[in-house]
This record gives C-alpha cells, sequence and structure tokens, in this order.
C-alpha cells in the first residue's frame, strides 16, 4: 500500500513538473530565439546597428535603428513626464480621498482603462491631439503612451501605498506634519520600492508597446529627434519598427527586427535592474 | 516653561454611530502623569486619540464636549497646532523605517524649525535620545536605519522622536505592551522623569493596574467608555469605592 502511494506521489511530481515546462517553454523559446538570431545581427552590424538609418529594403547592407532607437528614448522620457505624475497623483487621490465620489470614479475609471484595447487609445490620440495639430508627432505618441501607462502605474503606486501600516501616519501627523508631508514623506518614502516598481512595470509597459503608436508617431524611419522642438515632429520607435519590418519580405529588414527585438528586451531587463540596484528596500 | 493643563469634560464620541465615550471627564496637571486604566475596548485609545486630534484620521468618528489644553480649546483649534502641543508613543513602536536612528529623532526639530544649525540638532538629537535612555546603544550607530534594533529599542527610539520636540502634553498609548522588562522599567522612567523635569502634563493608557500603580499619580479608571473611578494613585489602589474597580484590580474583569 505504501508503494503505490509513493507511486502515486511520483506520478502527481512528474505530471505538474511537465506541465510547468509546458507553460514556460514558449518564454524561453522567444528568449532563446530573439538573443540567438537578434545577438547574430548585433554582432555583423556592430555598433553601427544603434546609431545608423536602415539600409533601403532588399539591399545586402543592414544599416541600424538609430531613429528609433533615439525616439523610443524620447518617447520614454515624455511619457514619464506626464505618466508619472499624472499616475501618482492619481494613486495618492485614489487612496487619501477613499470616500470621497470622485476618488470611487477615478479608481473605477483606472481600473477599466486596463481592459481597453491600446489601439483605441491609440486612435483617441489621432482623433484629437494629431488630427489637431495636423500631423504625426512623438508627442501624441507618448500622450496615447501616457494613457497606457496610467492603469498600471495607479494599480502599483495605490497598493503600495495602501499597504504602508496605519501607524506611521499616525506617528507622522502626531509629530505635526501636514497631509501632504505624512503622504509624500512617510508612506512615500516607506512605499518607495513599491512605487518605483510601479513606475518601472509602466515604462517597461511602454516603450514596447505598438499598437498606440500605429496612429501617432508616424514611422519617420530617417529623422533623429535631438532637441525639444522635434518632440512636435513625426518620429520612430523601436517596436513600431519591429512590428512594420517583421511583416515585410526584405532579409535585411527582417534582420533589423531581430536586432531590435534584441535591444527591446536589454532596454527592459536593464529598467528592472536598474530599479532595484537603486532604489534601496525599507525594512519594516 | 507654559504649563499646559488637560481638561475634558463632558467627552462624548461615537465611531459609525456606536457610543464609544460617555460623559469623560478627567483633570491633568504640569508635573503629574495620569494613568488611562481598564480593560481592552473600554475606549482609552479613543480618549488620548481626541487630546491629539488623531481622532480626525478615524472615519465616521464624532466628537462632542470639551478639551482643553492650557488655554487652548482643542476641539476647535487647528489640530496642527493641538498636536504641535502634544507627543504621542504608540503600542506598537514606529519609529519611520526609511529614516535612519538620528533622522527619526530630528525630523520633528527640522519640521518646526527648532534648530538653527546642525550642531544644534545634534544636541537636540542626543538630549532626546538620553531621555529616552536609548543613547548608550545607539550612539555609536546613529545612522543605521531602526530596523537593526529591537522592540524595547524602537519603542524608545519613538518615545525620542515625541520628547525631541518638547511636548507639553505626552500621551502614550499602552506604549509598554509589546515590549521586554528592561525597556518596560526605561521607558516607565523616562516617562516619570520628562513629567517632573519638563513640567509636563503626561496621560499614558495601560490595561495593567500594576503599571499605573508604578508609575502614575492618579488613575482613571474607564469601563465600556465611561469613567467608573477617578482619584490619586495610592487612594484608588489601596481602598478603590467601586466594586467593578476592585475587580479590575483583582484581576477578574
Amino acid at each position: 500500500m505504501r508503494d503505490w502511494r509513493r507511486v502515486k506521489e511520483r506520478i502527481f511530481l512528474a505530471v505538474t513538473s511537465i506541465l510547468a515546462m509546458v507553460a514556460v517553454a514558449p518564454l524561453f523559446h522567444i528568449i532563446a530565439s530573439v538573443a540567438i538570431r537578434g545577438g547574430g545581427v548585433l554582432y555583423r552590424a556592430g555598433l553601427d546597428f544603434l546609431t545608423s538609418q536602415p539600409a533601403p529594403p532588399g539591399s545586402s547592407m543592414l544599416g541600424g535603428i538609430g531613429p528609433a532607437l533615439l525616439g523610443t528614448l524620447w518617447l520614454a522620457l515624455l511619457t514619464s513626464a506626464i505618466g508619472i505624475p499624472l499616475s501618482v497623483l492619481t494613486a495618492v487621490f485614489i487612496v487619501e480621498f477613499k470616500d470621497h465620489p470622485l476618488a470611487r470614479l477615478a479608481k473605477v475609471f483606472t481600473s477599466s482603462l486596463l481592459e481597453i484595447p491600446t489601439v483605441l487609445i491609440g486612435m483617441l490620440v489621432f482623433l484629437t491631439i494629431v488630427s489637431m495639430m495636423g500631423h504625426y508627432s512623438l508627442l501624441a505618441g507618448s500622450i496615447a503612451l501616457a494613457i497606457v501607462m496610467l492603469p498600471y502605474t495607479v494599480s502599483y503606486v495605490e497598493r503600495a501605498m495602501e499597504e504602508v501600516p496605519r501607524t506611521y501616519r499616525e506617528a507622522g501627523y502626531s509629530i505635526g506634519m501636514t497631509r501632504s508631508q505624512v503622504v509624500f514623506d512617510v508612506v512615500m518614502g516607506i512605499a518607495r520600492r513599491g512605487v518605483a516598481a510601479g513606475v518601472v512595470i509602466g515604462l517597461a509597459k511602454i516603450v514596447s508597446e505598438t499598437a498606440p503608436l500605429l496612429f501617432t508617431i508616424g514611422s519617420a524611419r530617417s529623422s533623429y529627434p535631438m532637441s525639444m522642438k522635434d518632440v512636435f515632429e513625426p518620429g520612430d520607435a523601436v517596436p513600431l519598427l519591429i512590428f512594420q519590418f517583421a511583416q515585410t519580405p526584405y532579409q535585411n529588414w527582417q534582420d533589423l527586427a531581430w536586432g531590435a527585438a534584441l535591444i527591446l528586451t536589454v532596454i527592459v531587463l536593464a529598467l528592472f535592474a536598474a530599479m532595484k540596484l537603486i532604489v534601496r528596500e525599507v525594512h519594516l | 516653561m507654559d504649563l499646559v493643563e488637560v481638561r475634558v469634560s463632558r467627552l462624548n464620541v461615537w465611531i459609525g454611530g456606536k457610543h464609544i465615550l460617555k460623559d469623560v471627564y478627567l483633570k491633568a496637571s504640569p508635573g503629574s502623569v495620569t494613568a488611562v486604566m481598564g480593560p481592552s475596548g473600554s475606549g482609552k485609545s479613543t480618549l488620548i486619540r481626541v487630546i491629539n486630534r488623531l481622532i480626525d484620521l478615524v472615519p465616521g468618528a464624532r466628537v462632542e464636549g470639551e478639551v482643553l489644553l492650557g488655554g487652548i480649546n482643542a476641539l476647535r483649534e487647528d489640530p496642527y497646532i493641538v498636536r504641535r502641543l502634544t507627543g504621542m508613543v504608540f503600542q506598537e513602536p514606529n519609529p519611520f523605517p526609511h529614516m535612519t536612528i538620528y533622522d527619526n529623532v530630528a525630523i520633528g526639530p527640522k519640521l518646526h524649525g527648532l534648530a538653527r544649525s546642525r550642531r544644534e540638532l545634534d544636541s537636540i538629537v542626543e538630549w532626546a535620545l538620553k531621555k529616552a535612555h536609548l543613547w548608550d546603544e545607539v550612539k555609536d550607530r546613529l545612522h543605521d536605519y531602526p530596523y537593526q534594533l529591537s522592540g524595547g529599542q524602537k519603542q524608545r527610539l519613538s518615545l525620542a522622536r515625541a520628547l525631541a520636540l518638547k511636548p507639553r502634553v505626552l500621551l502614550l498609548d499602552e506604549p509598554t505592551a509589546n515590549i521586554d522588562p528592561v525597556s518596560t522599567t526605561k521607558i516607565e522612567r523616562s516617562i516619570m522623569e520628562y513629567a517632573k523635569e519638563a513640567m509636563a502634563t503626561v496621560l499614558i493608557v495601560t490595561h495593567t493596574p500594576q503599571q499605573a500603580a508604578r508609575i502614575s499619580d492618579q488613575i482613571l479608571f474607564i469601563y465600556q467608555g465611561r469613567v467608573v473611578e477617578y482619584g490619586p494613585t495610592r487612594e484608588l489602589v489601596l481602598h478603590p469605592k467601586n466594586s467593578l474597580t476592585r475587580k479590575f484590580l483583582g484581576g477578574e474583569v
């Protein structure tokens, strides 16, 4: 009888581990093929890959993703400038004014934003900002991305703030702190790891988003945005380049897409690593 | 040094429609320690949260009656002014975990501009940590974070944070409930010394009659939100008038 139990235990272990492997296999496949194929491309193109423009389609040359990379950096910067304060303040409002009808509305609104396909957000910005300006721009893309970022960052920051034990708020008030001092110096200070995680998750999400950019930035594949005034002009972004180049029949453009995919993966991983390094954990 | 007497009269508090405090009164004088004693759930914590207006943070709380801190009507005054006069130590040790030991004590004086120079701030921090009988244990690691301290040390750090503002009224909500005996003794000593030296008015919530007997000058015994007995410590402990008080002192309530 005892042997049968042991056999059952073994079978169970085998079945669950096989299922687990089935579940993570695609992830490994993606990472491995991006690393191998993208790595090969990067090795062939060298540092030029990060700075040059894409070579003409079908050419034997590769070129690079310089404009798209620069565009993505600008998008990340602008989206952070719009999205981070907006998300953090929205989270503060939701947590601090829990019983206010507007706070409840904001909570419902941000969580339903999560369910809206991001391509619709791109279309919304197209119908408003882009048609108002008369052309595509990095700014329009950033506004779309900031809306995409909002629900992710809000819900993370909100949860991080909620997890700070009430007694620290009381302690803050007891020494005569104002509400904003309690929120920003005490609650945010204690929750900083969670707040930073929310920001990084939002950033990771938006640097790899494609759909909101389809109708907003205009894939200007040869322009190098250098100053603030270029923000009002069309630009390119790494995920958009991947999406568009991967669909073409040209070998050199497909290769660029593989290389760009590796770069994008590295950027996202670097964001998480930087957050872990920079923001010290708070031990309660 | 202004002396701030605490006077509470006809205090009624409801939280979410539930009547928590019923016609509570007390008078605590500068230089004395008043123990607010009673079984858990009797409204003791609520009472001291009314005095420094932390009750404002409790959703659905309604307060009626009068609380005077010297010449200040605490229920009508700006809560930030009330909290500037009062200091508080909580049941759970709660030094700010994201600040160093030094910063935990320095934050109050910095907030209210009490120090004009770094040296002055240093001396306030040292003074407060000494008053809380913690200085010797932390003087070599002022820039460490509090998570490395024991529970009792954390509680003394919380006390030092409150003392650094030299509060005229010191409120303590069962400060030694979860603390080791050595720290308990040190905290009790600090409390008594601070009351005498600074002529401060001290109110301490406790659920142990022994602690009330050790450190207080007068005891307010509350049961189910009502004052049952109120008087000088010696008298109340040795000759309790009310049968409920007798039972509580005997550990039966």
